[in-house]
């Protein structure tokens, strides 16, 4: 079963100084490698066959940027068509969302679309938007071109990168990349209307001033 | 300490911090518990046929919420669901279903894409012919063929898994999932609009307000919900959420006495963190007090569980639930719009 806890990996103990928090919402199709994405950034693991996700699962892991410490707050939620009514709650106040097709499927790729419509019309509207083309070590069976996709993302704004949740490939990377592009001040804030009460904030204010400090971040 | 056996009787194989001592402790007591309940079951019944008896009782009820026989619960959960009498209804129904080709159908292509996606853990679910996943495969396909209405919902292969696993034949775990869709749990939980997952998540909602404040309190202002946090345990009726003899203990009630039986346990799951989720700070807090919910090790004692359910709720007339169903159905509705 997906969502097991939380686990911290080195990189995401040790720097002092300013922690900031997001949320972030993995959206796709389903079978296209979204849990098997969060599983190898959190705990490092594959699996070859990875259980449904039903509802979401909710998992945590911290990514360090110089003298920042980024906590990660991730929904990973259920791909099937049906479970797309309970998806806004899901990117309600989002600051962050990774869209996941899957390179040999091009139906994951024009699903991948349609959800990055519905985050820029319904989400934050400042919301950081990743492409991720997982299953990259499948190149063989490749259905949709990195020059398409990328082009598309180029369209839209979205950062984006070929993954493989298997051989571990932009992984990391792709967290990174957003965990950098992510307002890390007032002024820039994520402005996150916080109706899931889930902004960014300073962990060292414990959660006592959660609710309403959305949008903001370090200071 | 006993030698750590890798895999449950049911074929899961355990994960590496399994906690092996909390279950020797549970086994030491359940067995017994186990012994009592079959010699209570024989005595009932005699040696005369087991649907003859099963008439719904006080009786009956009182002996299924302590749990069925392992040897008598594929019958029993046929006969109290109905499945049985779908099964004698309709000879043959099941082999027709699953005539027709399988190719080209984006149903069954979903189908297809979760048959390794189901308990990858367990021992039972391989490729080998004597392996679960052609049944499984085959169960799904017949249900989505018979309740197009329905077609395939994620979840229902944890649901069927487990029929497999507890009744090991495929037409008679068909019939069960008939029956669990088809009476068991309410409409509309698996069909394309979940409506009747999304009423029911919002009446336990209710429930939980009317009997702790402080955890709807807590759950208002950190922007949870309860289809934030227990959707799973609706779509699978805790399959893949709580142990199995604690499951298996959750779905005899529920194959007798229905629906009402997956708000018990999920009202007995909050009342168990109630401090815990009351005090949480944050969503996080939040969501992660719910987790602790279900990795409780005390769900693992399911006798001591089961007797919670049918105390800590308290009273719960289905009168309540079907006035809040109507309620809460019509906020869904109107949130469709």
């Amino acid at each position: 079963m997906a969502g097991r806890g939380t686990a911290q990996r080195p990189n995401g103990a040790g720097a002092a100084g300013k922690i900031c928090q997001f949320k972030l919402v993995l959206l796709g199709e389903s079978a296209v490698g979204k849990s098997s994405l969060v599983l190898r950034f959190v705990k490092g693991q594959f699996h070859e066959y990875q259980e449904s996700t039903i509802g979401a699962a909710f998992l945590t892991q911290t990514v360090c940027l110089d003298d920042l410490t980024v906590k990660f707050e991730i929904w990973d939620t259920a791909g099937q068509e049906r479970y797309h009514s309970l998806a806004p709650m899901y990117y309600r106040g989002a600051q962050a969302a990774i869209v996941v097709y899957d390179i040999t499927t091009q139906d994951t790729f024009s699903r991948a679309k349609t959800w990055v419509k519905e985050l820029q019309r319904q989400a934050s509207p400042n919301i950081v938007i990743a492409l991720a083309g997982n299953k990259a070590d499948l190149a063989n069976g490749r259905m949709v071109e990195f020059d398409e996709a990328q082009a598309y993302s180029e369209e839209n704004g979205l950062l984006f990168m070929e993954t493989s949740a298997k051989t571990a490939m932009n992984v990391n990377d792709i967290f990174l990349a957003i965990a950098k592009k992510l307002p890390k001040n007032d002024q820039a804030g994520g402005g996150a209307v916080g109706q899931g009460g889930s902004g960014s904030r300073r962990l060292d204010e414990g959660g006592a001033g959660s609710q309403g400090s959305t949008g903001k971040c370090c200071k | 300490m006993a030698t750590a056996v890798k895999v449950d009787g049911y074929g899961f194989e355990r994960p590496e911090d399994f906690d092996f001592e909390t279950y020797e402790e549970f086994m030491s007591r359940y067995l017994s518990v186990l012994v009592r309940r079959a010699k209570k079951w024989e005595q009932l019944f005699g040696s005369s046929p087991l649907e003859d008896h099963l008439k719904r009782s006080s009786k009956v009820k009182r002996y299924t919420r302590k749990g069925i026989p392992g040897d008598k619960r594929a019958l029993v959960w046929m006969t109290m669901s109905g499945a049985l009498a779908r099964m004698q209804a309709n000879p043959g129904v099941y082999q027709r279903l699953l005539e027709a080709p399988t190719h080209d159908d984006p149903v069954i292509d979903a189908i297809r894409t979760d048959i390794h996606r189901t308990f990858p853990e367990n021992v039972f679910f391989v490729d080998a012919p004597e392996g679960q996943r052609v049944p499984l495969f085959n169960v799904l396909v017949a249900f989505a063929r018979r309740r197009p209405d329905v077609g395939y919902c994620q979840g229902l292969n944890f649901v069927a898994g487990m029929l497999l696993l507890v009744v090991k034949d495929e037409e008679r775990s068909f019939w069960l999932l008939d029956a669990f869709v088809g009476g068991v749990v309410p409409t509309g939980y698996y069909t394309p609009a979940m409506t009747g997952l999304r009423t029911d998540t919002r009446v336990l909602a209710e429930l939980v307000r009317a009997r702790w404040p402080d955890v709807d309190a807590t759950m208002r202002r950190e922007g949870a919900t309860f289809d934030l946090v227990a959707t799973k345990w609706f779509v699978c009726a805790y399959v893949d959420v709580l142990p199995v003899e604690t499951l298996l203990r959750i779905w005899d009630s529920l194959f007798y006495e229905g629906a009402k039986v997956v708000f018990r346990v999920a009202v007995t799951m909050v009342a168990r963190q109630r401090a815990r989720v009351a005090a949480a700070r944050g969503l996080a807090d939040v969501v992660s007090a719910f987790r602790v919910a279900i990795d409780d090790p005390a769900n693992t004692f399911a006798h001591d569980f089961m007797a919670d359910v049918f105390r800590v709720p308290g009273s719960f007339p289905m009168a309540t639930i079907d006035k809040l169903r109507e309620q809460c159905e019509r906020a869904v509705l109107e949130e469709d719009r």
